[in-house]
């Protein structure tokens, strides 16, 4: 037991060397590796410099909670999102099943889409799919904080050739009831989808009749929507 | 038969399971393991779904141990306690590990690389049948598993249930 803590300090640096990084962003790094045996996506929160050690500590805690949270929230509903395998609160790592053999709703959007931009069917089933999850999330009250097309993957599924859909990425996401926390969630997404797919209001607008539909609450949201939108074009027009 | 993992993160540290069918001195193994006989969980695979599970709870209790978290006495009850979804103790013990009467049980041990003594002593305790330990799920009992971990209806169409299972024991802390 002597070099308890020397162990403890020095496993994880040796593991995340050996993984492959994904992704190195302002607040976490993203790691591939295996892990119990399994294809693993590792998430490791780092410390931020200019912050406050023990506000930081607090802070990354916190949105390391509130991510678990999130998912097992989500699973739960049905609502399909990672598996988490473990978490490790003293490094802030979250080591979650790798959706493998899956592709992000962004390329599919990108390759699917035709330049004469006419209507497909597929594509408006996907947003039609994509409008009820959200749904269902905001009525588990599960605000995602950061809603793009890349965050939401399509995995192909082996028995009914139907592809699942798999949301990603909860290191934003938050526990809410009120619509507006709702709307601003559905406006990230609209500015991430537009920018992100040239033409393709009509489609949004599909994902957005279909969240409607499917959400017992979505009045108060979609209203609250179209109040954040008419903030967002009043200061585009002051700035 | 058994099945030797070396964990990813602690691979100084390695996870044995052996299954055990038509086992008859379930009452002596209980006994030694409580008087610390045995350096071993035993565990009821009634309560298994999957090889995973065990894996998932040996790996979090080698981490608590490791960081002086632990919330028991020793690392087998910690593997124990980490199976179950809720945080009291008692209840784990009697949910997951063995009772007098069972006739099958999951042997998981931890150890350094090779150990091969202490696999061949625990397998020289058993009175029993060892199994391929993957056998572990024709003996879990699936109504009682969704009961336990509040397996919901909705999550049972998207999910496994070893992915549900396991994901409610990796989170348990902050739910
Ligand atoms: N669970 C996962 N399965 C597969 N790929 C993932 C997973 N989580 C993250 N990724 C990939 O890693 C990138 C960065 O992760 P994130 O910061 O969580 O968005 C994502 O855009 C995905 O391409």
């Amino acid at each position: 037991e002597v070099n308890t803590a020397k162990d403890s300090s020095m496993a994880l640096p040796e593991f995340l060397g050996k993984a492959e990084l994904l992704k190195q962003g302002a607040e976490a790094r993203v790691y591939r590796a295996q892990f119990l045996g399994k294809p693993t996506i590792v998430k490791e929160r780092f410390k931020k410099q200019y912050r406050h050690p023990v506000l930081d500590e607090k802070l990354t805690h916190r949105r390391t909670v509130q991510e678990v949270r999130s998912i097992l929230r989500c699973r739960r509903a049905g609502i399909s999102a990672p598996v988490v395998y473990f978490v490790d609160y003293t490094s802030h790592c979250i080591f979650l099943e790798e959706i493998t053999g899956s592709a992000t709703v962004r390329d599919h959007i990108t390759s699917a889409q035709q330049p004469d931009s006419c209507p497909d069917p597929q594509l408006e089933r996907l947003a039609q799919r994509v409008g009820q999850i959200l749904a269902k999330m905001h009525d588990e009250d599960v605000i995602h904080g950061d809603l793009t097309t890349s965050n939401m993957l399509l995995r192909l599924s082996p028995e009914d050739g139907e592809s699942d859909l798999v949301l990603i990425d909860f290191g934003l996401s938050y526990i809410s009831a009120l619509p507006e926390d709702k709307g601003v969630d559905l406006y990230v997404l609209e500015k991430a989808f537009l920018s992100t797919h040239p033409n393709t209001e009509a489609l949004f607008e599909k994902l957005l009749k279909s969240y409607a539909a499917s959400s017992k609450k979505s009045s108060a949201v979609i209203k609250k929507l179209d109040e954040v939108r008419l903030r967002g074009r009043k200061r585009s027009m002051v700035g | 038969m058994q099945l030797t993992h070396v964990l990813e993160l602690y691979p100084d540290h390695s996870v044995t399971q052996m299954l055990f069918k038509e086992v008859k001195n379930a009452a002596e193994l209980r006994q030694k393991a409580v008087e610390g006989k045995i350096y071993a969980a035993l565990i009821n695979p009634t309560m298994l779904v999957n090889p995973l599970q065990v894996l998932v709870a040996a790996n979090k209790a080698v981490h608590l141990q490791k960081i002086g978290k632990m919330k028991t006495r020793s690392l087998y009850s910690e593997i124990i306690f980490n199976l179950s979804p809720t945080n009291n103790i008692s209840e784990a013990f009697k949910r997951f590990g063995i009772s007098d009467g069972d006739d099958s049980v999951m042997v998981v041990l931890v150890h350094n690389k090779q150990e091969s003594k202490l696999l061949s002593d625990i397998t020289a305790l058993v009175d029993g049948r060892q199994v391929q330990v993957e056998d572990v799920s024709s003996l879990s009992d699936p109504a009682k598993i969704k009961k336990l971990y509040k397996v919901t209806p909705q999550e049972e169409k998207s999910s496994t249930l070893l992915d549900a299972v396991v994901c409610r024991m990796a989170t348990k802390d902050v739910m």
